[in-house]
């Protein structure tokens, strides 16, 4: 006990630290995945750039667990999540690019502009860039 | 039974009887995680469940690189390399974590889709799977096809995830996890579209 904050408090302190830091993360995937113009950035989004979010929620939840069997479990949820999240990651863009969906590419953005088109946001509902045209039109 | 299990260790890399030992006491250990209870029933059905299930399955943890000359055990990395390659690839998680997070809630966008290529050959082909599921597992990059003839077609979403692709740190980090030779090899840096419209 000093100055009345007992251990326990410390380490509910810190587990929140770090909840809170995993839910910044997790909510910068979701806002990625508005924000970004096309399929391919959007998987990084939502299968990528939560990992940290997850990782640091489950150190979260370790800390706050303390150092028991269940604190093991957890760990092995995460790596569950670590093994799992990139085989879905993959098999969706690998499915997308041997079908052939375009690639979103500053460059197609550009040239969606110069050709007089509105300038479009990056919204999800509303499609960025030449997606429906080929590559090749020039 | 003999002649069997003679033929199925032929080829194979490393030792049997150590692998199974290795998996023998992980799933012990994963056993008594699990349950938790120490009492001596418990401990005997698990020692049996890990003898049986290792027996088993480790036939078929062993996979044959592309010749069919040797089969490579899946869990067959040296533990303390393993380790060491985690906590390698947890700073890069983290690196390249803060990264796209910083493009995404940037004002304009700071991404820069591009479609990376390239080779790394690997006689272990669990190599190969650590590797594209490494690039995949980091913000940024995503492994979208891998050949079998060793070609990672990689898509970057920021500048600096495509410039650690061009770098060849992750090949170099899995040849040294699966002591193999380094041949990366960049095949295409994404840029053959910035080029077209210079010539325009």
């Amino acid at each position: 006990m000093i100055f009345g904050i007992s251990p326990e408090d410390i380490r509910v302190a810190v587990a929140g630290v770090l909840l809170i830091s995993g839910l910044v993360f997790l909510v910068g995937s979701a806002i990625g995945m508005l924000r970004l113009p096309d399929f391919y950035c959007r998987i990084h989004a939502s299968g990528n750039s939560e990992t940290l979010g997850s990782m640091l929620s489950f150190l979260g939840m370790m800390v706050y667990e303390g150092a028991t069997l269940t604190s093991v479990k957890i760990a092995f949820v995460f790596l569950l999540v670590f093994l799992a999240n990139p085989i879905g990651s993959h098999i969706l863009s690998k499915s997308a690019y041997k079908s052939g969906h375009p690639v979103w590419t500053l460059k197609a953005k550009d040239a969606d502009q110069a050709i007089g088109a509105p300038p479009k946001g990056h919204s999800a509902d509303e499609p960025v860039g030449n997606l429906d045209q080929p590559e090749e039109e020039n | 039974m003999e002649a069997e299990t003679r033929k199925s260790d032929c080829g194979v890399v490393g030792s049997p009887v150590v692998h199974r030992g290795f998996m023998m006491v992980a799933l012990f250990l994963f056993w008594y995680v699990l349950s938790g209870r120490s009492d001596a029933k418990f401990l005997v059905y698990g020692a049996v469940t890990a003898v049986v299930t290792t027996m088993v399955t480790y036939p078929l943890l062993l996979v044959p690189n592309q010749s069919q000359t040797r089969r490579y055990f899946v869990f067959g990395v040296s533990p303390l390399k393993g380790l060491r390659y985690f906590l390698w690839l947890m700073y890069q998680l983290v690196l390249a974590n803060i990264d796209v997070l910083l493009a995404v809630t940037d004002q304009e966008l700071a991404i820069d889709p591009k479609v990376l290529k390239f080779r790394f050959t690997a006689d272990n082909p669990v190599a190969s799977v650590v590797l594209a599921n490494s690039i995949t597992l980091t913000p940024g990059t995503v492994t979208m096809d891998v050949t079998s003839d060793g070609i990672y077609t990689i898509h970057a979403l920021t500048p600096g995830a495509a410039e650690g692709v061009r770098s060849g740190n992750f090949p170099a980090h899995v040849a040294w996890l699966f002591d193999e030779e380094d041949d990366f090899l960049l095949i295409d840096d994404g840029s053959d579209m910035e080029v077209k419209e210079e010539r325009e």
